[in-house]
């Protein structure tokens, strides 16, 4: 087996570091993700005591192989998309760290932890369409 | 009683003196080499900025020259400036 690329080594420790000290309500299917370590379909669950308490949520990670220099794309897959006013119906997140201010010392679990408390600290669902609309 | 040597093997360890244990953009240790290199020490050395942050020069450097705009500290965003 060829030896791994230097993204690829950064997403081998960082799923062993995801499956040791997961953000409250995250998982990651590993077997999966050692199939194909550039496409991560990770589980989230909405945080109690919040709008979104009871909902489940599928988050798709995809790493270019100039990760960690390049952000990863993240966008919200499936069939339960969450009605936030940054995050599209199509499932795409409007969220500063994945474009403008992506730095190489973020992870997959410091994403995670940015998407957990973006839609935790939401006080009324409304969807990106009726925010334009004001 | 005289004892005389009549060889011996000298055994010497070294470790970067810095304030964490891996380099925060490939989070291989410092006591290793970034990623792209093959032999850690004076090949693949560590550098500091002002903000005290430190990293593998090489991993450094890629991200400061990916930057066009701004070159920040990726761990606490203050402009990268190398310590002297």
């Amino acid at each position: 087996m060829a030896s791994p690329s230097p993204s690829e080594r950064r997403l081998q420790k960082e799923l062993s570091s995801l499956m040791k000290d997961p953000p409250p309500g995250v998982s990651v299917d590993a077997n999966a993700v050692y199939q194909h370590l550039n496409l991560w379909n990770v589980h989230m669950k909405g945080a109690d005591g919040t709008l979104y308490q009871g909902e489940d949520f599928q988050l798709q990670f995809r790493f270019s192989s100039k990760y960690p220099f390049d952000s990863p794309e993240v966008t919200f897959v499936g069939d339960n998309i969450p009605i936030h006013p940054h995050v599209y119906s199509n499932g795409h997140i409007c969220l500063s760290i994945l474009t403008d201010d992506w730095s190489p010392a973020l992870s997959v679990q410091s994403v995670c932890l940015s998407i957990i408390s973006m839609l935790s600290s939401c006080k009324e669902k409304a969807s990106t369409l009726s925010i334009e609309k004001h | 009683m005289k004892v005389k040597i009549k060889s011996w093997v000298g055994v010497a360890t070294w470790r970067w003196v810095a304030n964490d244990d891996t380099c925060g953009i490939c989070r291989l240790a410092f006591e290793n080499c970034c990623p792209d290199c093959k032999l850690p020490g004076d090949d693949c050395p560590l550098v500091w900025g002002q903000c005290s942050h430190c990293y593998h020069m090489h991993c450094i450097m890629k991200w400061l020259n990916s930057q066009q705009v701004r070159q920040l500290c990726p761990m606490c965003r203050q402009e990268w400036k190398f310590k002297e």
